[in-house]
């Protein structure tokens, strides 16, 4: 069995308020699991502990209790940031540099230089489509456009592990379809990434393996599939089916002890792709 | 990636693997480099270098300014203000400059992305304090050659006006001539106002160290920036403070104590004061220029540790 990508283990932090000896619990004996090359979510409310929790992986905070691994090193070990790449939640990154001086600051502080560190600044504005405004200062990106540089900056050093905060947040749903499509992009290229997030649309679709974390614990864990089936029902989809054809299938299932409709109706798409859809086809209109 | 949500997938660039375990330098001179540049850029690009333009018109005005006097005392006084406004902008700009920078690294968390990466706290402190100090070493060269410019000019203008005016009277001697002529000489442009220049610059590090030292533990720029110059004042205060708490002996042992204890940790900022005397045409004892560097490296070190200390351990 591999070396997990990340493990933690009984982590609890806790910070103290002020002088007073009141304190709080942001993260109470969590532990997980994730594995090399899998997409993680961590999903929970607003102040559930997840962003503690990725501060700890990343070595920013110390846990009070118990540890956290990247790839068998404690967070607090400067070499396993080596195979971290972060990207935080609303990135500000230097406001004067341009996207190309972003990257290129950052991979000196991975230690790359001459041409293979031009070299992979080509091929990561390329990856997420900012090479027309590589030259541009950030100040002028747009909130989607910084959070790409933000990926492409966690990625310069060629990363194991690449940690995400709230990735899509206060993006355009085209946008986040954007960051969502490199996401599943870098799982397909081996990356293993663990974010954090409490869009549960977003989780759905592109992690493999979910953790449900209130109030700093772990209230739940598992596959997308183990995590939202209802084992007791079962959903079809059917195309042209005439209105005969609907009351016989009715018609069967009432004839079966114990069976019943419980929900019929068209199919339904979700307001985001058919906003996406509008957009896409405005586009093509326009060109 | 494709402006479209379903546009096919394009493989994300890996370049050689890197090992979980690579070693990573006990110190990086490259990191502190990168981020001191990074630093020296950012207070570039923010168009910190706008009080140049405010000095230079400080130093033209003064320059222009018709003073009742002999020529050698207006040089004399043009030198003062120029140097003194140069003095103060140094050490100003040494507190502001610092105080804006790692209060607003953790603001924006730009921090985080800093020292997710393998960046030593020792690293990302040097090379903050080596970029402002860069950009203090630019902006006193630039003030200096501002300074020279104008103190040239006046003196070129004296020295001929003298130097007609006595000619033309024909009252004085070929030597006497030259007598007068170097007495103005003498305040005017020489090499050993680049001392005192160079003891700006020490005095403005030990500022700046001692800012960044306050940054690390502040909740704001605005708090560093006012504590940082309290610290200033209270610096040139020491000789006034050992006169009157240490030397009375009326004085409780407790008062006294704390008087010590602030004198040991906050720098005496009236020893950079030497410059002074440079300025009014006083010789420089190279002793004392190596004295005063050996101190500002010493009040660096303790500074540096000290903000080390805080920030090694600080969670973001």
């Amino acid at each position: 069995m591999s070396e997990p990508a990340v493990e933690v283990k009984n982590l609890t932090k806790v910070f103290s308020l002020g002088l007073k000896k009141d304190y709080v619990v942001a993260v109470d004996n969590l532990s997980f699991e994730v594995k090399a090359g899998e997409v993680y979510g961590l999903i929970g409310p607003n102040g559930s502990g997840k962003s503690t929790t990725m501060k700890v992986v990343l070595g920013l905070m110390a846990a009070s209790k118990g540890s956290a691994k990247v790839f068998g090193l404690d967070s607090g070990d400067i070499r396993a940031r080596n195979e971290i790449g972060f990207l935080p939640e609303n990135p500000y990154f230097y406001k004067h540099l341009s996207g190309a001086e972003t990257l290129r600051f950052y991979g000196k502080l991975c230690g790359m230089k001459g041409a293979a560190l031009k070299d992979r600044i080509g091929e990561l504005l390329k990856l997420v489509d900012l090479e027309g405004a590589a030259n541009r200062r950030l100040g002028g990106y747009s909130k989607g456009m910084l959070q790409r540089i933000g990926l492409a900056q966690s990625l310069i050093q060629n990363p194991r592990l690449v940690i995400l905060d709230e990735p899509t947040a206060g993006v355009d749903p085209v946008g986040s379809r954007q960051i969502r499509d490199l996401i599943m992009r870098l799982r397909d290229e081996g990356y293993t990434v663990f974010l954090c997030s409490h869009l549960l649309e977003q989780v759905q679709e592109v992690c493999d393996r979910v953790g449900i974390i209130f109030k700093g614990r772990m209230r739940r864990e598992g596959t997308l599939d183990e995590l939202i089936e209802i084992e007791n029902q079962t959903s079809m989809t059917i195309e042209n089916a005439t209105p005969e054809l609907i009351a016989e299938i009715n018609e069967l299932i009432r004839s079966r002890a114990g069976a019943r409709v419980v929900e019929e109706g068209h199919s339904r798409t979700s307001l985001e792709h058919l906003f996406i859809q509008i957009a896409e086809r405005s586009r093509e209109e326009k060109s | 990636m494709s402006d479209t949500p379903n546009a096919p997938a394009e493989s994300a660039p890996r370049t050689t693997p890197r090992g979980a375990g690579k070693s990573v330098p006990i110190f990086s001179i490259g990191r502190v480099y990168t981020i001191a540049s990074s630093t020296v850029t950012q207070l570039v690009r923010m168009k910190t270098f706008y009080f140049l333009l405010a000095f230079a018109l400080v130093v033209v005005a003064v320059g222009n300014f018709n003073i009742p006097a002999t020529p050698a005392k207006e040089l004399s006084m043009i030198k003062k203000v120029a140097f003194g406004t140069m003095d103060i902008f140094a050490w100003l700009f040494a507190i502001v400059a610092t105080a804006l920078l790692i209060p607003k690294d953790v603001e924006d968390r730009t921090l985080y992305t800093i020292l997710s990466k393998p960046v030593r706290r020792i690293e990302y402190l040097l090379g903050k304090l080596g970029g402002v100090l860069s950009v203090i070493a630019i902006s006193l060269v630039a003030m200096y050659a501002i300074c020279a410019v104008v103190i040239f000019s006046r003196e070129s203008l004296f020295v001929a006006a003298e130097y007609d005016s006595m000619k033309a009277s024909g009252q004085y001697t070929a030597a006497e001539i030259e007598e007068q002529l170097s007495l103005i000489q003498q305040q005017g442009l020489r090499a050993e106002l680049g001392i005192a220049v160079l003891a700006s610059f020490f005095k403005a590090s030990v500022v700046a160290a001692v800012t960044i030292f306050l940054s690390t533990f502040a909740s704001s720029s605005l708090f560093t920036i006012i504590v940082s110059i309290l610290l200033f004042l209270i610096g040139h205060a020491h000789h006034m403070a050992s006169s009157f708490w240490l030397d009375e002996s009326g004085n409780s042992v407790v008062v006294q104590m704390m008087v010590k204890v602030i004198k040991i940790l906050i720098p005496n900022y009236q020893l950079f004061s030497f410059s002074e005397g440079i300025v009014q045409g006083e010789a420089v004892v190279a002793a004392l220029v190596w004295q005063m560097g050996g101190l500002t490296a010493g009040y660096l070190v303790v500074f540096l540790l000290l903000s080390l200390l805080v920030f090694v351990d600080k969670e973001f």
